[in-house]
């Protein structure tokens, strides 16, 4: 392969996966109302399209049509730079996720992933802390107390449960000797899921993803009955937008990671034994991922509905009385993990 | 002075007064609807009945005199229910149609009613029925289902106007009103009663259905029907001045006004002929025009004039202020002292009562301002006169229609170069104008009048007009006008671009260059009060609501 | 400073939280294939019980009078002073009668206190509750919008007799 060829092959993925993460992101929030509707015993929005299929796009097109509102004491250059920094880390983390086995195409192996590099986890938590600058950088620009609030109240939340989160990480990389996100799905052949083997570690990081994306019962920065919506109430228009696609992109971002590394991400246990011909395992793997991600999403949605908000003394508390440590003896067990199966 | 008690108080009276007017003066007032205190005591009603200790029965405190050492109740146990009682059989009868009745929201039978009423009825019988809609006479509408009998009216016609018409016929529950046969109650005060009747069974005709009370805004004021002056309060709502009423002033006009001032001095104001905004003619017609350009046209026009071919003409229906602001313009601007007004007597019009021959509200005030300000060289005859030999070319008239009735003024105006005109109506006169300029009327501005015994008393506005707003200057406001918005239709009523005299005078010696500035009405009046001897150290709230006397008599004080 | 208890002590598996997490997963799964409440409103119309209080309207008698006399209580008593009435004098019974009765929608707030206070049950809450005006000057109802034939309105008529 040239690097022409390398070049077109990885702008189609990206182009491929960008579109889909649109559609993902536009659908989420249609299936979230949806869902959220059915949950009260309602209809939810079903007028445009068939069942309501267009409400999506009706609801970008009359977001593009708003007048963007900058209050008068905000920092304009931050106000504006963070829907963007916060979209920008959605979907730049995205690159690093796997979504199937290697196929090929026309001849050439292409791996269904954009870009396989060797440290892909540290990439995702690298980014993934980035974005709590883009929720810091709009609650301290906004120039509202509310917003400040939220602002705050995000960036604590956000570094507390980065720990427990890194440490429940740090168990799966341990047991896949791999940063590489394609190596820790290969890591998870059979029914070697991490979240088998290391249910608490799973259940951390479960909970640390949901206060990662900021999604009940950890909504605290938005928590609209005492922040109005926190750190985007002084937004409006396509940079409200900008906010909301990413809080969904994020959720698609949690759920395939935990896909990635505790549900075998691609892999569908003993499919090899069907004997089926390549392309269709490869096919059948690839509709995998996405179920499962897709199951997560729906979980996400099933418990925001669900859940009460919690207060914010028990959000920390709990992220650091209880999360942090789980983590540890997670670390623990896998270090036991470790001494059964590889010595 | 001797006392007796008074619900555990002892109190002050004069001799000879009733127990109802010494506690009066005190200033509690008991329940009454047939006694009034400027009529005789007649004692139908019963429900002034109050406790007097050592007196076997309740009596009626509206005809009992006040005793030294008494000691009355008027809240005691048998007092309250002896109250209730009568309210029962007062209103075993009266049919209780306040959704329909004027008087509802002032009816001292409503109020006792929820007072001293017990809430209910015990009697299922039907009710007797009579007339609901009987003219007594040209304004006054009579409901004899709702007179409670308590002979005010009839009393009135007979001690006030001096002219017995009313009386009672038939008795017990079938007891009506009626006018003596052949006669009619066109007495020249007969809608006083409407105003005493305790409930809706006298109505004006003029007003009838026009508002609910509580919807108007009232003002006080005075009336401008003739030189008496009688206490007014002016009803308004919507801008709009709805009926006129009589206000207690025991110096001019005790608790009475006539029925011309009521019906006759309100309605030019409401009327649509108002002058609204300036005038200027333009190739022979009255064409709108601002005030800016108003102003600088009658400015031009009048300095082509020499000073002595320039006169003024003041009014006995503008304020004092007007007054004083026009003869301050002739010496000072431009150095006239030809200055005069035109009276007005109407033999047939005065009488005993209050009415006087001098119709015009304040023909004392103009004279005393005219005479001690500027000395006139030239009165009104004089003016007219030189107007006709030509010496006079320019004429300055203020809020004065001198055309009206009179053909041969009409006639001697037309011979004018310049005719200025301040007005609040179009009239005859402004037909010749060359400039009109819209004059504020009475019940639109500030200011004070003197009436023909030397008291003088305050005009308050009572309709906003473009620069007078009902909140910020003050004025009264009712609940409609408090909380409207522009957007309702019951606040939209019609402002016009009309000013105070003294208002335009003063801006028209400013654009002559001759700065004066007064922001409002009682800054002339200090000035006035200033340089006017008769005036010396009055103020506006000196005068008050209730006026004052000047000290000043009145030369020949016509009747 | 009082101490502030639990009305209840959390047990064990209360207090890990999972299992009643789980719970309210299942409760709310269910639900959602539970039917649906939502009317869907231009299609399906709300028919309100007599207790509604839509737009109020006058009562018109068989003969095509109002029964309004014009009192102006109504008027007075709207708290939000969306009512204007101006009386006029007829040679009917009644002498008095509404020459012009104008309700504001866009101030009124259906509180029915004119309905409450008016003495001769001539204005009374309706049914209709389909209000929608693309100008101010539309939202004033007039006589012509308010008068409503009695016989429509006998429902609401007797709701209220119930309880006078
Ligand atoms: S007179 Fe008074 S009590 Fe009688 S109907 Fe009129 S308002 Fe009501
Ligand atoms: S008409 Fe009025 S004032 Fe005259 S007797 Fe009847 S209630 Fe009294
Ligand atoms: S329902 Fe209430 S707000 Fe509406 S008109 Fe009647 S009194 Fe006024
Ligand atoms: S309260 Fe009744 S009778 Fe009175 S004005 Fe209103 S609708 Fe008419």
């Amino acid at each position: 392969m040239n690097y022409l060829e390398i070049i077109v092959i990885t702008l189609v993925k990206i182009l491929i996966i960008f579109t889909i993460m649109m559609l993902t992101v536009s659908y989420l929030v249609y299936f979230e109302r949806r869902i959220s509707a059915w949950v009260q015993n309602r209809l939810g929005p079903n007028r445009v399209g068939w069942e309501g299929v267009l409400q999506p796009f009706a609801d970008v097109f009359k977001l593009l049509l708003k007048e963007d509102i900058v209050p008068l004491v905000a920092n304009k250059p931050l106000h504006t730079l963070a829907p963007i920094l916060a979209l920008f880390v959605a979907f730049s983390t995205y690159a690093v996720i796997p979504f199937g086995p290697d196929i090929t195409v026309f001849g050439y192996k292409v791996s269904l992933v954009v870009a396989d590099i060797n440290m892909g986890i540290l990439y995702v938590l690298a980014l993934t802390s980035l974005g709590v600058y883009a929720i810091t950088f709009a609650g301290w620009s906004s120039g509202s107390k509310y917003s400040l609030f939220g602002g705050v109240r995000a960036s604590a939340q956000m570094i507390s449960y980065e720990v427990s989160m890194g440490f429940s990480v740090a168990g799966v990389l341990l047991f896949a000797e791999s940063l590489r996100p394609v190596a820790i799905v290969e890591a998870q052949s059979g029914w070697m899921w991490n979240a088998v083997l290391q249910p608490i570690g799973f259940i951390t990081f479960l909970v640390s993803a949901f206060a990662e994306t900021n999604r009940l019962p950890f909504d605290l920065p938005e928590a609209e009955p005492e922040l109005v919506g926190g750190f985007h109430t002084e937004y409006s228009s396509m940079k409200f937008a900008g906010f909301f696609l990413a809080e969904y992109a994020n959720m698609i971002i949690a759920s395939a990671l935990i896909v990635t590394l505790y549900l075998g991400g691609w892999q569908i246990p003993y499919i090899e034994l069907l004997g089926l011909p390549s392309w269709l395992t490869a096919a059948i793997q690839v509709a995998g991922f996405f179920f499962k991600v897709g199951f997560l999403l729906f979980f996400f949605l099933w418990v925001r509905w669900t859940i009460p908000r919690f207060r914010y003394d028990q959000l920390m508390s709990l992220g650091w009385k209880v999360m942090f440590p789980l983590s540890l003896i997670n670390l623990v067990w896998v270090a036991v993990l470790i001494m059964i199966f590889k010595l | 002075m001797p006392k007796f008690v008074l619900n555990g108080e002892e109190i002050e009276f004069k001799p000879g007064q009733t127990i109802i007017e010494a506690a009066r003066d005190y200033g509690i007032t008991i329940p009454h609807f047939c006694w009034h205190p400027s009529l005789s005591v007649s004692g139908n009603c019963r429900v002034c009945l109050v406790e007097v200790e050592k007196m076997p029965k309740l009596v009626i405190a509206c005809s009992t005199l006040a005793a030294e050492g008494m000691v009355v109740h008027t809240e005691s146990e048998r007092t309250i229910e002896a109250r209730n009682a009568v309210m029962e059989f007062l209103l075993i009868n009266h049919p209780l149609d306040c959704p329909i009745c004027d008087e509802a929201g002032e009816c001292k039978l409503q109020d006792y009613a929820y007072q001293h009423g017990v809430g209910e009825s015990r009697f299922i019988e039907e009710k007797v029925h009579k007339d609901k809609r009987v003219l007594l006479g040209p304004y006054v509408m009579f409901d004899a289902e709702r007179c409670i009998s308590c002979s005010r009216c009839i009393r009135f016609c007979e001690e006030i106007a001096k002219d017995p018409e009313l009386t009672f016929v038939q008795r017990g529950d079938r007891v009506t009103i009626v006018t003596y046969p052949g006669e009619q109650m066109d007495n020249p005060y007969s809608l006083n009663t409407t105003d005493i009747c305790p409930v809706g069974a006298l109505t004006n005709r003029d007003f009838r259905f026009k508002a609910r009370v509580w919807e108007m805004s009232a003002t006080k004021s005075i009336c401008t029907g003739c030189s008496r002056g009688c206490n007014i309060e002016i009803w308004v709502r919507n801008n709009e001045i709805l009926r006129l009423t009589p206000r207690y002033n025991p110096d001019v006009n005790g608790y009475w006004m006539c029925d011309h001032g009521r019906i006759d001095t309100f309605k030019f104001v409401n009327a649509d002929d108002r002058v609204d905004g300036p005038h200027v003619r333009r190739e022979g017609k009255l064409v709108k025009a601002g005030w800016d350009e108003a102003y600088s046209a009658a400015v031009s026009e009048l300095k082509s004039f020499a000073k002595d071919e320039i006169a003024f003409l003041g009014s006995p229906h503008a304020t004092c202020e007007d007054n004083f602001m026009l003869a301050k313009f002739a010496r000072s601007v431009i150095g006239s002292k030809k200055i005069g007004f035109m009276r007005k007597e109407d033999a047939s019009f005065g009488d005993d009562i209050l009415r006087k021959n001098d119709v015009t509200p304040n023909t004392l005030g103009t004279e005393i301002i005219f005479d001690s300000y500027l000395k006139p060289t030239l009165n009104f005859n004089g003016i007219l006169e030189a107007i006709n030999n030509g010496k006079i070319k320019a004429l300055f008239v203020m809020e004065e229609d001198l055309a009206a009735n009179n053909s041969e003024i009409e006639n001697i105006l037309t011979k004018l170069d310049l005719l200025i005109i301040c007005a609040v109506n179009f009239n005859k006169t402004t037909a010749l104008a060359d400039v009109v300029f819209p004059a504020a009327a009475y019940a639109e501005k500030n200011g004070t009048m003197v009436n023909f015994d030397g008291i003088i008393q305050r005009l308050k506005p009572a309709v906003a007009t473009l620069e007078l707003d009902r909140a910020l200057d003050g004025m009264a406001m009712s609940r409609l006008d408090k909380f409207g918005t522009h957007y309702d239709r019951w606040a939209q009523g019609k402002k016009r671009d009309a000013r105070s005299s003294w208002k335009i005078i003063a801006a028209l010696a400013s654009v002559m260059g001759q700065k004066m500035k007064y922001d409002m009405a009682e800054k002339v009046f200090e000035e006035m009060a200033a340089s006017i001897d008769v005036f010396k150290g009055l103020d506006y709230d000196k005068i008050g609501e209730s006026g004052t006397k000047i000290k000043f008599e009145p030369a020949a004080a016509s009747k | 400073m009082p101490v502030r208890r639990r009305q209840k002590d959390l047990n064990f598996w209360e207090k890990i939280y999972i299992p009643e997490i789980a719970k309210g997963l299942a409760l709310t799964f269910k639900t959602m294939f539970k039917p649906k409440f939502t009317m869907e409103y231009p299609e399906e119309k709300f028919i309100p019980p007599p207790s509604y209080r839509g737009r109020p309207v006058l009562v018109q008698e068989e003969n095509g009078e109002e029964r309004c006399v014009a009192c102006g209580l109504c008027s007075r008593v709207c708290p939000a002073l969306a009512i204007e009435v101006q009386a006029g004098e007829t040679d009917r019974e009644k002498e008095r009668y509404p020459e012009r009765f104008e309700i504001n929608m866009l101030r009124c707030i259906f509180c029915g206190f004119c309905e409450e206070v008016c003495p001769e049950e001539a204005i009374v809450m309706s049914k209709d509750y389909e209000l929608a005006f693309t100008n101010r000057e539309d939202a004033i109802y007039g006589k012509d919008e308010l008068l409503v034939p009695v016989k429509n309105l006998n429902e609401r008529i007797n709701f209220l007799r119930q309880y006078k």
